[in-house]
């Protein structure tokens, strides 16, 4: 495959921050504000095309008061409530 | 918005600019946020490197046009501007359609912008070793297999495309292979 948006193709990192965001009513736009980075990064991220630097993972947690464990994981998580 | 705004020599470059493009401050080129129309704008921007390549073989050319030497002046010199005037469009076109983010100072992009640059560059590195590696062949096979001719060719407007070509290749990668900008 010529592009993968993910660092890795083979371990993608599966997150619920659409949920996490959403929950807190933030935007898009707003929570890529308070995370330092560019509004279509966070739809890259809920669409898990692209994972995360640890940094960014945990200035996403600390904006969304999640534990990181609960935001990200190695293993698909089963989206909603 | 900063108080100054800060000129990226390097990059050639503003931040005011830089920013404007990042944040689609300009909602008239929204149009160039399908892939679809970005892949377009790249087949069409490498059709117009070709012409301006092929300004250097406009000696061939004009002699199986058959006008006279006025006419032959006036058409070769309206082409040729109209021609590289729809490259430059062409290449501003294309920074636009990707956020100016591969022309874009490292400290105005995230993490995964920074990553799709460099990925980008990457390509676009392969692609002008490719470029380099065919204009050096026809500087050694051209003059054997006649392609250059001895009127009016000296090959500047290869030089010319190649210019455009290292300028804009990296922004027709991201362009191309990027799904949503």
């Amino acid at each position: 495959m010529l592009h993968s948006m993910s660092r890795n193709p083979e371990d993608p990192v599966y997150n619920r921050i659409e949920a996490a965001r959403l929950t807190k009513g933030l935007t898009r736009q707003e929570l890529a504000d308070k995370a330092g980075v560019h509004y279509q990064t966070i739809g890259y991220l809920e669409r898990e095309e692209y994972s995360p630097s640890l940094v960014l993972a945990l200035r996403i947690a600390k904006v969304l008061n999640q534990e990181i464990s609960e935001l990200f994981s190695l293993t698909p998580i089963r989206k909603g409530k | 918005m900063p108080k100054n705004n800060k000129i990226y020599w390097f990059e050639g470059v503003t931040e005011k600019g830089t920013k404007a493009l990042l944040t689609d401050e300009t909602s008239k080129f929204r149009w160039l946020r399908a892939q679809r129309n970005r892949r377009i704008l790249v087949v069409v921007m490498g059709l117009g490197l070709i012409l301006v390549a092929l300004g250097s073989y406009w000696p061939t050319f004009k002699a199986n046009l058959e006008l006279s030497d006025g006419t032959e002046l006036v058409v070769y010199s309206v082409s040729a501007i109209f021609v590289i005037l729809a490259v430059v469009w062409g290449y501003l076109l294309l920074r636009v359609s990707v956020r100016g983010i591969a022309d874009a100072p490292e400290e105005l992009l995230d993490e995964r912008q920074l990553q799709v640059r460099n990925s980008s560059f990457r390509y676009a590195y392969y692609f002008m070793g490719y470029i380099v590696l065919a204009l050096m062949l026809l500087m050694v096979f051209g003059p054997e297999i006649q392609m250059f001719q001895s009127e009016g060719n000296d090959g500047s407007y290869l030089v010319i495309a190649t210019m455009f070509a290292f300028a804009s290749i990296p922004s027709m990668v991201l362009a191309w292979r990027e799904k949503d900008i």
